[in-house]
């Protein structure tokens, strides 16, 4: 039930885990989640008001819904094979950092612009489109962003704010154009705990051209 | 200022504030429950009440979001955006990507057939009734037999163009010669919008063919974009060997009302 996608959303809601497992089915998800770490995997439940498919149950009982999601994080090889892009990564991040830093809500335009600095005003236009249909961004029915059910699944938003937080800026970025960034000019400096990821990110860059 | 102005404003404000457009401590709470205080009692028609009552419950929200704040800024999530737009710009993608991962664990999906689901399409495929058995239920009549059209008829269908393409090329070739000032050149959203959204989509794809073709240049400097308009004769050697993805926003048709 947690792993397989019916549907557009994975994972289950706690009302089908009782209907399939029974009342105790909580002491089955702890014995699941103990099961997966050899797998390195663990079972996360999300809050029910931070869903967007929000339906309280049938007996009215408060609603989680519980994904089985990677316990440790991926490296950038391992990245590649999800297919996304480092721009997409960072993207998805300086969306994210924007996001909570006011408070889980933000304008289009602004999330745009801020992409749009590190990737091109096009691909910001499109990245947006592709964070709303993956479930790491919804839109309001004011027309602001905010923070999706992936990103609550998926992110361990304390940890990316510490770690924006506590960066120095190294690498400088070259504008040759409005809307278009180059490369790094020279190599980055490494240090610190994102170290090894960085390195390996820069290789990458250089092979995805 | 009258009550009711004042009052509207008062509502804006709010709803600015909803909006994230302003920081929730920039409404002073004391002094806007002041002058909410001060109209009370002048409202007479269920307007004036309606209002007053909208002004209350926004400034609610207003104390709600201030609350929320509090607790955010009390919490561990709490960096400033102005300093986390700051660190962005001046982080690396590399760097960016960097943290995602190492703060991303990603959801696991599987999409798989199980024996249920096929069970149930194999069923379903095989109580399916033929097309021409479906088709007969809609009672469609016969199937036409093939006929012919001529070329007006098929311009009217809009599957042939009434003019050659060539044509019309050069037709916008020497609208834009037209069009040029002094400098020689024309701002690009000036000629290629049009009245509509799908007649300027048309234009900028016309464009976009007399840049590939050497008939036009395409200049950008910035946010600017001009044309210039070549004369004949063209080779494609003159065309822009860059490939320039322009968007076209509605704003570039309809320009935002102020």
């Amino acid at each position: 039930m947690l792993f397989f996608k019916r549907g557009r959303v994975p994972g289950a809601r706690s009302w089908e885990l009782k209907t399939g497992l029974g009342k105790e089915y909580l002491k089955v998800l702890a014995q699941l989640d103990e099961a997966l770490k050899d797998l390195d995997l663990e079972v996360k439940k999300v809050e029910s008001q931070t869903l967007s498919d929000y339906k309280p149950g049938p007996d009215g009982e408060e609603e989680m819904r519980y994904f089985v999601r990677l316990k440790g994080t991926l490296t950038p090889k391992e990245a590649r094979m999800t297919g996304w892009r480092i721009d997409n990564l960072a993207a998805l991040a300086a969306c994210m950092s924007l996001i909570v830093s006011k408070q889980g809500k933000s304008e289009r335009k602004e999330l745009e612009q801020i992409i749009g600095e590190k990737v091109g005003r096009w691909r910001a236009l499109t990245l947006t489109d592709a964070f709303l249909r993956s479930g790491y961004l919804e839109e309001d029915e004011e027309g602001l962003m905010k923070i999706g059910w992936r990103t609550r699944a998926e992110l361990d938003l304390e940890s990316l704010m510490m770690l924006i937080a506590e960066s120095k800026p190294r690498g400088a970025i070259v504008e040759e154009e409005p809307g278009e960034v180059a490369e790094a000019t020279e190599p980055l400096e490494v240090e610190g705990p994102a170290e090894t990821v960085e390195a390996e990110l820069e290789d990458q860059a250089s092979t995805d051209g | 200022m009258s009550g009711r102005r004042e009052l509207e404003e008062l509502i804006q404000t709010c709803v600015s504030i909803e909006n994230r457009q302003f920081n929730p401590f920039l409404l002073d709470i004391s002094e806007a429950l002041r002058i909410i205080r001060r109209h009370a009692g002048s409202w007479k028609t269920l307007g004036d009440n309606l209002l007053d009552m909208r002004a209350i419950t926004s400034l609610a929200r207003v104390v709600g979001l201030q609350s929320a704040n509090l607790r955010f800024q009390s919490s561990s999530l709490f960096v400033d955006p102005g300093m986390v737009k700051q660190k962005v710009e001046s982080m690396s993608r590399e760097q960016l990507a960097g943290f995602l991962l190492l703060s991303w664990h990603p959801v696991v999906e599987l999409e798989q057939l199980t024996e249920a689901s096929t069970k149930e399409a194999l069923d379903y495929w095989q109580k399916m009734l033929s097309f021409f058995e479906r088709r007969k239920r809609l009672q469609p009549g016969p199937f036409d037999s093939p006929g012919a059209m001529d070329t007006p008829e098929l311009a009217r269908l809009r599957v042939l163009e009434e003019k050659a393409f060539g044509r019309r090329l050069e037709d916008l070739r020497r609208e834009m010669k037209e069009k040029v000032g002094e400098e020689g050149r024309v701002d690009y959203w000036t000629f290629v919008r049009a009245s509509n959204f799908a007649a300027t989509v048309l234009r900028a794809q016309m464009v976009s063919f007399l840049v590939s073709y050497g008939m036009a240049m395409l200049e950008r400097k910035k946010e600017k974009m001009w044309l210039t308009p070549r004369d004949p004769p063209f080779s494609t050697g003159q065309g822009s060997p860059l490939s320039l993805p322009i968007p076209i926003p509605m704003e570039a048709v309809v320009p935002r009302a102020k």
